[in-house]
């Protein structure tokens, strides 16, 4: 590119004003008051009586054993469903990526639950989780009962409903990190899969030798989304568990909501929210660290 | 790839939908809305968007007050909000000083805004003889520090109807008309019923708004002898987590642990469909169960723990906001949607409240008969509202999460002082609200 063209330089900056103002009043502009706001004792019904309190939000936050708790289930969520998601969405593309109409069929049966609304499959899953009562359970329990095994109070037992959410949201999200797997897959060289047959390597030494590697971008791609995704869980357990039983499956979101319109701190809420900005962008520049992308 | 990686990097999360939606309340609110403000006559009301029938009339009732007005040049400028997020939207205007001139808010949350000056006493406008025709729940659910906040035209009521055929069954007496069982009377009816194959009682515990469980069974802990917050509604450490408490809703949850009562209901009328024996709860089922149950349907106050039954009432109710410019004005609107014969008879009508003044009930002749005459009985004298403390949504919440644990099976003392714990954080938070109004 020939940069230093004025004629260029002058007309790029046009184009991009629609997105930088877009940009400027709808993500940089709240962040900023955001931050200012979290360093005051705002009240959401009257901001504007508000005084400065310097970092005492931010201490009160990293003292609250909810929000510690929040934090923690939060972080545990992302440890469960970023590995499993990422190894089942790319098990799942290796085995539907076929030309042929069933598997494109296939493809999109797998899709379905990312399109359906959350709440629908909250409630829907609520249902196949339902403890056993008199002759009475979910379905979930009717199958690991066929299975041998003894039923569970899913999402009533403090020590399961946070892994029974993860493995419902898995399920649930699945289906996008196929599809951009499957993208990707397009991309990895016949010749080279047909030289690494040639040369004897089988089907599981063709995926790590060969697919795994020319699909880096990818991989890391997903893992960073996934890792976003999970971070900003909320829907499921609020309308699934309330955050309960105790409070084990109370989640960052969930705090700041509750922050602001329920306790109606706002101060409070905006520190959350900081909080919550500089976990997920820390986290996402470290693995973008740790896992040095190859620029095309 | 590095581009569409940037991109989602800073996609805005849900946090910042938040704020941007409240920074859009805040920026265009005050400067868009504003409009209908200028014309010096007309009123501007926001209302919760109820059911189909409860906005018809409530649109009728407005369409009736601005003909009744058009002599005068005063009109009401009516806007609906979907419930579940009405309570936001009336957050974020209050944020963005962009409150309409009357709104209505439901009966617990007067205390929160009286505390953050959004409201106007209504003393100067309803004298005691206006009052006097207003049933004594509204009027204490409204009022805070002896000044009058907020007016409705209905209340509301739960009691424990019963299926008399399903009773004779089991050989199960009701209490006489208009008294409670007490506890021990109430399980052993139920221990009676469950010998019997018939499932006892359904208690809702599938409902999805905490609202429920604090209005519902709030009665246990006060017939105990218990209250949820201190009077003043600052103090929560020792109050919520009282020994008197920790009796009552340990009794309460014998119900589960017996298997009198269901924890994860699947069906949402079960008492309606014939398979319980006993419902626990509000005066809007009371339609239905009379269509479907005819002569076999009773009602009896809610069972009592200590000496007397209390019940709950407390509905949504009408407010001026202390930005109206036109107050003069506001009031009529409050006035005509309280009065009689404009308001409260057509809304209750509509929606199948208990209607919130006396003068009413002379209107609606089901009230001489089961289960409507209990619904009056118990809030003549035996309803109580609930707490009125600026910190109500944070206790409805955590208590409903403490009732719903405790249901399934949670130690109850160690429940309810870690609520109380939380609570009491999130007050001790608070900083007092200065007294000069906006």
């Amino acid at each position: 590119m020939r940069a230093g063209r004025k004629s260029a330089v002058a007309p790029a900056w046009w184009f991009l004003l629609p997105a930088l103002a877009l940009l400027g009043v709808f993500v940089v502009w709240p962040v900023l008051r955001a931050a200012q706001w979290s360093f005051t004792n705002a009240d959401l019904l009257s901001p504007e009586d508000s005084r400065w309190i310097g970092a005492a939000n931010y201490s009160d936050l990293l003292s609250d054993p909810r929000f510690r708790r929040a934090f923690a289930n939060t972080a545990l969520f992302a440890m469960m469903v970023v590995p499993l998601q990422t190894l089942l969405a790319f098990v799942l593309a290796l085995w539907v990526n076929r030309p042929e109409p069933a598997w494109r069929w296939l493809r999109g049966v797998f899709f379905v639950p990312v399109i359906v609304s959350m709440p629908v499959l909250a409630v829907l899953w609520t249902m196949l989780y339902q403890p056993v009562q008199g002759d009475d359970t979910g379905l979930v329990n009717a199958a690991i009962r066929w299975l041998g095994i003894p039923p569970q109070a899913w999402l009533r037992d403090p020590s399961l409903a946070l892994p029974a959410i993860a493995f419902m949201s898995v399920w649930q999200g699945v289906g996008l990190q196929m599809m951009i797997f499957v993208a990707g897959l397009q991309g990895v060289s016949r010749e080279l899969l047909e030289a690494a047959r040639i040369d004897g390597a089988n089907a599981f030494q063709r995926v790590i030798h060969v697919v795994v590697p020319a699909m880096r971008n990818t991989i890391i791609f997903v893992v960073t989304v996934t890792t976003i995704l999970a971070f900003r869980i909320f829907v499921q357990p609020y309308l699934m568990t309330r955050g309960g039983p105790g409070n084990s499956t109370l989640s960052l979101v969930q705090s700041v909501y509750e922050n602001t319109f329920i306790s109606q701190d706002l101060g409070r809420a905006c520190a959350t929210s900081i909080i919550f900005l500089l976990l997920v962008g820390g986290l996402t520049m470290l693995q973008r660290r740790w896992t040095q992308e190859e620029r095309g | 790839m590095p581009g569409i990686i940037k991109i989602l990097t800073f996609q805005p999360s849900r946090t910042f939908s938040i704020f941007v939606v409240m920074f859009l309340g805040v920026t265009l609110g005050s400067g868009c809305s504003r409009t209908p403000a200028n014309d010096l006559s007309v009123i501007r009301v926001w209302c919760h968007q109820g059911q189909e029938a409860e906005n018809r009339a409530m649109k009728a009732i407005a369409a009736a007050f601005n003909a009744a007005h058009a002599g005068r040049g005063v009109r009401v400028d009516l806007t609906f909000f979907p419930d579940f997020q009405y309570t936001e939207k009336i957050a974020i205007a209050a944020a963005a000083n962009d409150l309409p001139d009357a709104f209505d808010l439901d009966g617990p949350l007067v205390a929160r805004y009286v505390n953050a000056n959004l409201l106007l006493p209504l003393n100067a406008w309803f004298s005691a003889a206006d009052r006097e025709d207003f049933l004594p729940t509204i009027l204490e659910q409204g009022t805070i520090d002896g000044q009058l906040y907020a007016l409705g035209g209905f209340e509301s009521a739960v009691v424990l109807y019963y299926d008399r055929d399903l009773f004779q069954q089991a050989g199960v007496e009701p209490p006489l008309p208009g008294s409670a069982w007490t506890w021990t009377e109430f399980l052993a009816a139920c221990a009676r019923l469950k010998q019997h194959g018939i499932e006892p009682v359904a208690l809702h515990m599938d409902e999805s708004a905490d609202e429920w469980y604090t209005y519902a069974f709030s009665p246990v802990i006060w017939s105990g002898g218990g209250e949820l917050i201190s009077p003043d509604g600052t103090t929560i450490g020792g109050v919520l987590a009282s020994s008197q408490n920790v009796q009552s809703l340990t009794a309460w949850q014998q119900l589960f642990s017996l298997g009198y009562a269901a924890t994860d209901p699947v069906d949402p009328d079960p008492f309606g469909n014939g398979k319980v024996a006993m419902d626990w709860t509000g005066h809007w089922m009371a339609p239905s169960h009379v269509q479907r149950k005819g002569d076999r349907l009773g009602a009896m106050p809610l069972p009592r723990v200590g000496t007397e039954s209390v019940a709950p009432c407390g509905s949504w109710c009408w407010g001026l906001s202390r930005e109206s410019r036109h107050p003069e004005l506001a009031i009529l609107w409050l006035k005509w949607v309280t009065d009689l014969h404009h308001g409260v008879t057509p809304i209750v009508r509509a929606n199948g409240a208990v209607p919130a003044r006396r003068s009413a009930f002379a209107l609606f002749p089901q009230y001489q008969e089961t289960p409507y005459n209990v619904f009056r009985q118990q809030l003549e004298e035996t309803a109580r509202p609930r707490p009125r403390t600026p910190f109500y949504a944070t206790v409805t919440q955590r208590f409903a999460a403490a009732l719903r644990d405790i249901a399934r099976g949670a130690p109850v003392e160690a429940r309810l002082q870690s609520a109380e714990r939380e609570i009491q954080r999130v007050i001790e938070r608070r900083i007092p609200n200065p007294e000069t109004p906006r």
